[in-house]
């Protein structure tokens, strides 16, 4: 079948007689025939080409050609003879004109031949000349594909714009276009006639024509205004604006939409210009100018007033694209001038209510970026539309007006109150905005820092516990105002921020969701930290006379140093702070975090009852104290010991109990009698021990807890010495000077401020220098220096680790005690457990018996193996003096050497140091082997 | 040739749109509308100037209606069931729909409740209406041989038009009333850019301005958003047709914007039929509404339910619509009765209410207030009112904007106020420089048209007229007159190809443009050109003078003498191109030489015998187009032997 269609298509290919239409078909179907062998193919392009340079084949070039480029298209790879083929007719001398193009289309430009016919102006010039509006429209729609002189091309575009065919005009504009884009014209009075030529196409009755003359004159225009002076250039802009203003008045839309782009475009417009774009009345500014250009077919003055009410005209368009296009305008040039912005708010708050969602999206987006440029004023009376896009039902509006709002500058409390009742409402309508809300809310939190403050003030009820004790975070509006409440601090406003620091505390229940909302601006940890800064300034909240201005230096430094302190953040003006943290991170944190928060909260707190401390009230105080432990308790019921942080607060709380306690009693009775001295006494013992305890065993504290935990001491001693009648009065001046000596290096080494409290004691304990007795003549001081005394947040810093031992004797009961022999030594196998020891650490087994004095016996931690975090082995430990009697138990424990302890123990091969107990003594039962 | 233009109704005042226009012999009536002012005989037009005869449907070549409201189709019924006409009538497929609605409506008030004697019955609406023929919006109908009309949108009520008509080479355009802003439902006026010898424009608002349109939403929403949210009622009395279904679709896209659940109800009756029509009219509406249309319909209202009776005091939030819209009676009045003395309550007004209305009473009164109705029957209100400044008619920027587009070579105002109107007419003479009138009633006006009279060309020009042949000029801004000085371009760009015709005009042929050449070479001639010359003397400081022996100047010395000149005319006329050409210079078509010629024809002043040697004769030469250039350098040359 191929083969007989090849034979019949060659016979009438090589036959002089017009390319019938169906041996035409007939070769048109070997070509699309995806089976035609490539030998067909081959011999059918050899008797194209060789009919196609036949001379005397005539008028049918048109039919070969079309003929050729199917074969191009379908058998690219033929394309290169095929171009060559085409190439080659292009150059003969018997070509007719008008198949040029056609044979022009087959060539790749990208391939030049050595006379490449796209490079001859000539060609092209004959070509242009052509009668055959077909052909003319052909070239100028394949301007691009010519290298001829721009010179030649720009005078054959111009030249055309005067072509009766709209459509060839059409074209030539767009040449113009695309030529404005690629060169550079230094002659003015050319760019000149392009640019009116143009203009005067605006009046054209073809819309097309108009369509590419809005394009043409916008982009000559430019070219215009580049070449003149910077005198002229501004009235230049402005005759360009003015012109281009004409065309928002067109029936057609898509001309409009081009206006509207151009006049985005334009970088420099006078005020009084813009300012009457939104004007339907003549400004008194606008009046009497005019300017170069067109304003109907006769008129040759443009009056400024041809630009009245342009942008409304443009928003209050039937069609969307219009309406899209004013907008996208507007965004441009609001920047140019806050007075037109100013005005521009007005009609923009009004698009809010577009039926289109691209319309209204637009708008915000322009709204945003006039915030940006700090030109947005909203008034209240825009405040319906506005935050009515908060509750739009399109997820991307609701988006888009938050990022408007968040650089917002809103004027009035009433303003900024229903911009948060707005965004609380979106919120609790559509509760997946979550996130971003917070954002929002944070982000203007910060810039309306005096607003924040009083609103949270007037809120402050409802964000307290309620009567059952129970925060109700849960509830959205809570949540959004906390929010609203932690962006006060970092206001960039001098305000006052006095925002009761508890809220903080709270905040830190919200955590996971905070975070997720202020993913942009700080990460979890960075958030925590953060809240628990702020959380600390409890001065704030106690003692209002504290001025404001001091506390808001303060805080910011801080909070600017522990920005710093994180050195994965960088701290730019914006104070958008971001480290990227990995979900997994966070859900791991979670968990932890929620005991975390927890006992932020407590520590908070326990703040708060002090002033019920120094009241006396200590039943209410002491059911508090243990109503908080057993809610802390509950973070911990899966493990025995209460670690970390937990366990530190724990402590705390039982420190703070017998504090108060002390407290209590010390003032409840200044003529102490003796009973009560005692009680007070055992009372500051156990507070003494507790607290060295918790100075020991947890790592990690940081120089603040160290030195909150050391103040405590000195207020036990304090107490103890101003008793004035105590046993141990040197001991205790000693203890009080060394704990000083510790505060002052602690105060040294990182510049802390220290309370009043700790400074009267030092400078007391400066004017008594080393006098043994001094501190007796001053007990006056000492006493008074109490009233100075006021207990302060504590802020867990970090991860704390608590020194823990476990000892166990194996089988070891009453029932079941282990064998000895007395007067001989025994060896007793215990099964140690450490926990968070690290192996520099001095540790001893203490082994009494009875009330006598000890035996120590010094664990060398590296002979064993494990980690700091937990070590556990068997140790052979041996008794020596072993009673005579037949059973006797023992108590065991294990003690850490107090290194910071200066006071020596005057025991042989003993330890030198103070020594605190890790575990509970652990009792040992021996008993003679039964015969 | 002329257009007359004969204004029966809607001349300085707004009523009764009636318009006659001839164009070359065709005559076109725009609109038959009666004046609801009047009950008396200028209730229609005086439709007798028409014709003395009374003889219409041979008078008048077509009727063209451009939308449905009464004051532009009252008459219709009339004039051609009573009056006869019997010819074509006009007006776009809505129009036809609508508009015997709004006749019969309208008679039945007419004969029900005024009951005045009817001017035309039930069956003369529906004999009327089978005589007219619909059209779409573009569609060029050909209503005879000559006369073409064309429909335009116009955005005012449903089915609204601008028609075009256009006879030979006059064309006008007949706005009737028109929108140029676009509202919920309708879009905005809609034209191509015509080639018009005039445009007959309404002229409502010559001289308001009115402010955004979202201003005026914004306040409506606001009110109502107010009133629903603190569990009031709203009523909204309007009129059936346009107003109601805008204000619905804007109701109902912010209740579904802003979720709101508050019910909306329709008044049973002509809206709910109304809206029918405009659920099956759809393309007559905006292009919102068109574009929603794949999704669903517009006025298919989400939110929307129909009212009974029982709802109207049902507790709990809501928004009424109810007829009519001036709370005149009915079913408005009914519930406003009812609602008017609660205060939470709303009502709203349209922006026009004829007086005695209780929605007049409303405008100027001062709430809380009491409205009598009648002997017995007194209301209290204390509910809030709105009042509502939605208008379907452009303004007076809309009318410069349309105008400005159109750029006719005349305006004609109708369908307004004459002092506003004058204020409109200096406007559009000044600002555009178009000739503008407004003709009172029964006046007649004629306008100058252009005519063009047909050519045949000859194949050797039409082939010249293909090819592009573009000529740019640089103009000499010192040739333009002052006001076009600044803004005229200095280049300006020619295309030559149809200008170089030559109109012949034969006996009994009818006229032909030729080709220059074809041109001379039918007549047998050759080309001429009209040429000026000029010899003069010029005595020239000889230096080397005691050697001149010839009494004619070397060749060499001529040759230098011609270069000095040469690169004084260089220096003195910097615009043009000075060739120095050996024996000549030429400048344009000038051409300077010496003039050896003692008998030069061209030679003016006595010419001695004896000569003085050094004086020298220059003979000129030019065409008529550079006669002053030709007498600068003359001037120019005879001056150089005052320089040297």
């Amino acid at each position: 079948m191929e083969h007989r269609l090849l034979s019949v298509t060659h016979s009438t290919l090589r036959e002089d007689n017009n390319l019938s239409p169906k041996s035409a078909a007939a070769v048109l179907s070997l070509i699309t025939n995806p089976f035609t062998s490539d030998s067909t193919l081959s011999s059918l392009l050899e008797a194209l080409v060789l009919r196609l340079h036949n001379p005397n084949s005539n008028s049918d070039h048109q039919k070969v050609l079309s003929l050729l480029s199917a074969l191009s298209h379908h058998h690219p790879r033929l394309g290169h003879r095929i171009a060559a083929a085409a190439h080659a007719f292009i150059l003969l001398p018997s070509t007719p004109t008008p198949s040029l193009p056609h044979a022009l289309s087959l060539l790749d430009p990208a391939h030049p031949f050595q006379t490449d016919p796209f490079s001859d102006e000539s060609l092209f010039l004959s070509l242009c000349f052509w009668q055959c509006v077909k052909t003319r429209r052909w070239i100028l729609r394949n301007l691009s594909k010519f290298r001829v002189r721009p010179s030649v091309l720009i005078t054959v575009l111009l030249g055309f714009t005067k072509d009766p065919y709209p459509y060839i005009r059409e074209a030539a504009l767009d040449g113009l276009v695309m030529l404005s884009n690629g060169i550079v014209v230094e002659d003015p009075s050319l760019v000149e006639g392009c640019y009116f030529r143009a203009v005067e196409l605006l009046f054209d009755a073809e819309k097309s024509v108009r369509l590419s003359a809005v394009r043409a004159v916008s982009e000559w225009g430019h070219l215009l205004l580049a070449l003149k002076g910077d005198k002229t250039q501004r009235e230049w802009s402005d005759a360009l604006f003015v012109q281009l203003c004409l065309m928002i008045r067109d029936t057609d839309a898509e001309i409009r939409v081009a206006a509207f782009n151009a006049l985005g475009k334009i970088r420099t417009v006078s005020e009084d210009i813009l300012l009457q774009t939104l004007s339907k009345k003549t400004l008194a500014a606008t009046k009497e100018k005019k300017y170069p250009g067109q304003y109907t077919a006769k008129l040759f003055n443009i009056p400024a007033t041809a630009a009245a009410f342009t942008f409304v005209h443009g928003l209050e368009d039937e069609f969307y694209q219009v309406r899209r296009s004013a907008c996208h305008a507007l965004q441009m040039l609001t920047v140019l001038s806050a007075e037109f912005s100013g005005g521009a708010v007005h009609v923009l708050m009004d698009i809010l209510n577009d039926d289109s969602m691209v319309v209204r999206f637009q708008a915000l987006e322009t709204l945003h970026h006039m915030a940006m440029h700090d030109h947005l004023k909203v008034e209240e009376s825009h405040l319906h539309m506005f935050f009515g896009t908060l509750l739009d039902n399109n997820g991307l509006i609701r988006s888009a007006a938050r990022k408007a709002l968040q650089f917002t500058k809103l004027q009035k409390l009433a303003m900024f109150r229903s911009c948060v009742n707005g965004l609380i409402k979106n919120l609790e309508l559509y509760p997946q905005d979550e996130a971003e809300i917070f954002n929002v809310l944070y982000k203007i939190g910060r810039t309306h820092g005096k607003f924040v403050t009083s609103i949270i003030h007037e809120v402050s009820q409802e964000l307290e516990p309620s009567f059952d004790g129970k925060l109700s975070f849960d509830k959205k509006r809570t949540a959004a105002l906390l929010v609203l409440a932690i962006s006060a601090p970092v206001s960039l406003e001098r305000s006052i921020c006095s925002i009761p620091p508890r809220i903080y505390s709270y905040a830190v229940t919200l955590l996971g969701r905070l975070s997720s909302g202020l993913v942009h601006v700080m990460d979890q940890n960075t958030l925590l930290a953060y809240l628990s800064h702020c959380s600390k300034f409890t001065v704030a909240s106690t003692s209002e006379n504290f001025e404001g201005e001091l506390l808001n230096f303060d805080l910011k430094n801080s909070f600017t140093h522990l920005w710093k302190k994180s050195d994965a953040f960088s701290f730019p003006e914006s104070m958008e702070l971001k480290k990227v943290t990995t979900p997994v991170h966070g859900y791991l944190l979670n968990s932890h975090i929620k005991a975390t928060s927890c006992v932020e909260i407590v520590l908070w707190k326990v703040v708060e009852l002090w002033p019920l401390i120094k009241l006396r009230c200590m039943n209410d105080v002491v059911q508090t104290l243990r109503s908080w432990k057993e809610e802390l308790r509950n973070f911990s019921c899966n493990s025995r010991h209460p670690a970390g942080v937990l366990g530190f607060a724990l402590r705390y709380l039982h420190v703070i109990k017998l504090l108060g306690k002390a407290w209590a009693c010390y003032f409840s009775q200044r003529n102490l009698q003796f009973t009560e001295m005692g009680v007070l006494e055992a009372l500051l013992h156990k507070m003494e021990s507790r607290l060295k305890e918790m100075l020991c065993r947890h790592a990690g504290l940081s120089r603040g807890e160290k030195l909150h935990i050391l103040e405590l001491m000195l207020v036990a001693y304090t107490l103890r010495l101003s008793c004035g009648v105590t046993s141990y009065f040197e001991d205790y001046i000693n203890k009080l000077k060394n704990v000083l000596c510790l505060v002052e290096y602690l105060q040294k080494e990182g510049l802390v401020e220290l309370s009043h409290f700790v400074n009267e004691l030092q400078n007391i304990s400066c004017e008594i220098g080393h006098s043994e007795d001094g501190f007796i003549y001053k007990l006056d001081r000492l006493q008074k220096s109490l009233n100075l005394f006021s207990l302060k947040h504590i802020v867990l810093s970090g991860e704390l680790k608590y020194l823990d031992a476990e000892v166990d004797v194996c089988d070891n009961e009453f029932q079941n005690p282990l064998p000895f022999i007395p007067g001989l030594p025994v060896g007793i196998p215990f099964d140690i457990t450490l926990y968070n020891i690290s192996s520099e650490t001095r540790l001893w087994i203490t082994t009494t018996l009875g009330e006598k004095s000890a035996q120590f016996v010094f664990l060398d931690l590296s002979e064993f193996g494990g980690s700091n975090e937990m070590r556990r082995f068997t140790f052979l430990s041996p008794f020596f003096r072993t009673p005579l009697a037949k059973r006797f138990s023992l108590k065991v424990s294990i003690a850490m050497e107090c290194l910071s302890e200066d006071q020596h123990f005057k025991h042989c091969n003993g330890p030198k140091h103070e020594l605190i107990h890790l575990c509970k003594g652990k009792e040992v039962h021996l008993s003679m082997p039964v015969k | 040739m002329v257009i007359e233009c004969l204004v029966l109704g809607a001349g300085q005042e707004v009523g009764k749109s009636c318009v006659v226009v001839t164009i070359n012999g065709k005559r076109i009536m725009f609109d038959c509308g009666m004046h609801m002012g009047y009950l008396d005989h200028r209730r229609y037009p005086d439709f007798s100037l028409i014709s003395k005869s009374h003889d219409f449907t041979r008078s008048l070549s077509c009727i063209i209606i451009t939308h449905f409201h009464l004051d532009h189709i009252g008459a219709l019924p009339y004039f051609t069931q009573v009056c006869g006409y019997n010819g074509p009538i006009y007006m776009t497929y809505p129009t036809k729909a609508l508009a015997p609605l709004m006749l019969e409506d309208y008679r039945k008030v007419m004969v029900d409740r005024r009951g005045e004697e009817e001017q035309f019955s039930s069956e003369h609406i529906v004999e009327c209406m089978k005589k007219v023929t619909a059209v779409d919006l573009k569609q060029t109908i050909q209503v005879d041989e000559d006369l073409q009309i064309r429909a335009y949108y116009a955005g005012h009520v449903l089915g609204a038009a601008m028609f075009y008509a256009k006879v030979g080479d006059a064309a006008i355009v007949y706005t009737g009333d028109y929108n140029m802003t676009p509202d919920r439902h309708l879009g905005a006026a809609q034209i191509d850019r015509l080639q018009l010898d005039l445009v007959i424009t309404e002229s409502t608002y010559a001289t308001t301005y009115r402010d955004s349109k979202y201003v005026r939403e914004r306040e409506f929403l606001k009110a109502v958003h107010k009133c629903v949210a603190s569990g009031g009622k709203v009523l909204i009395p309007t009129f059936a047709l346009g107003r109601a279904q805008e204000l619905c679709m804007l109701l109902d896209d912010y209740w579904e914007r802003m979720n709101l659940k508050v019910p909306i109800y329709f008044s049973a009756g002509l809206t709910i039929q109304a809206n029918m029509y405009y659920k099956v009219l759809i393309n007559w509406t905006s292009q919102k509404v068109k574009d929603t249309y794949a999704t669903r319909n517009a006025f298919d209202f989400k939110n929307v339910l129909s009212f009974d009776r029982s709802l109207i005091n049902a507790p709990g939030a809501c928004v009424l619509f109810a007829t009519p819209g001036m709370i005149s009676g009915g079913f408005s009045l009914e519930v406003f009765k009812q609602w008017a003395p609660c205060e939470k309550n709303l009502v709203t007004l349209p922006g026009y209410c004829v007086a005695g209305t209780v929605g007049h009473k409303l405008m100027s009164a001062k709430i809380p207030t009491q409205i009598r109705l009648d002997e017995d029957v007194q209301i209290n209100v204390r509910c809030q009112i709105h009042q509502l400044s939605f208008s379907p008619h452009t303004d007076a920027k809309g009318i410069m904007d349309l105008v400005k587009f159109l750029s006719p070579k005349h305006v004609i105002l109708v369908h307004g106020e004459k002092p506003k109107m004058v204020t409109l007419k200096e406007k559009i003479q000044s600002e555009l420089g178009i000739q503008c009138y407004l003709p009172a009633n029964s006046e007649s006006l004629c306008i100058p048209t252009t005519h063009h009279i047909k050519a045949g060309a000859s194949d050797a020009f039409v082939r010249s007229c293909l090819s592009p042949n573009f000529k740019f000029l640089k103009t000499n801004s010192a040739e333009l007159d002052d006001s076009h000085k600044r803004t005229m371009p200095l280049l300006q760009v020619y295309d030559d190809r149809v200008s170089e015709g030559i109109l012949t005009l034969q006996k009994n042929q009818s006229p032909k443009v030729v080709n220059q050449n074809e041109f001379m070479e039918a007549l047998g001639v050759e080309k001429h050109e009209v040429k000026l010359a000029h010899c003069f003397r010029v005595y020239i400081p000889d230096s080397e003078s005691g050697d001149a022996s010839d009494c004619l100047p070397s060749t060499s010395r001529k040759g230098s003498l011609l270069h000095l000149i040469s690169e004084k005319l260089c220096r003195e006329l910097p615009d043009f191109d000075v060739q120095d050409c050996q024996e000549h210079i030429q400048i344009q078509s000038v051409v300077v030489s010496f003039c050896s010629n003692e008998k030069c024809p061209h030679r003016t002043g006595v010419s001695l015998q004896s000569v003085d040697k050094k004086e020298v004769h220059f003979c000129c030469s030019w065409s008529v187009a550079d006669d002053a250039l030709a007498w600068r350098i003359v001037a120019s040359i005879k001056n150089l032997e005052l320089d040297t």
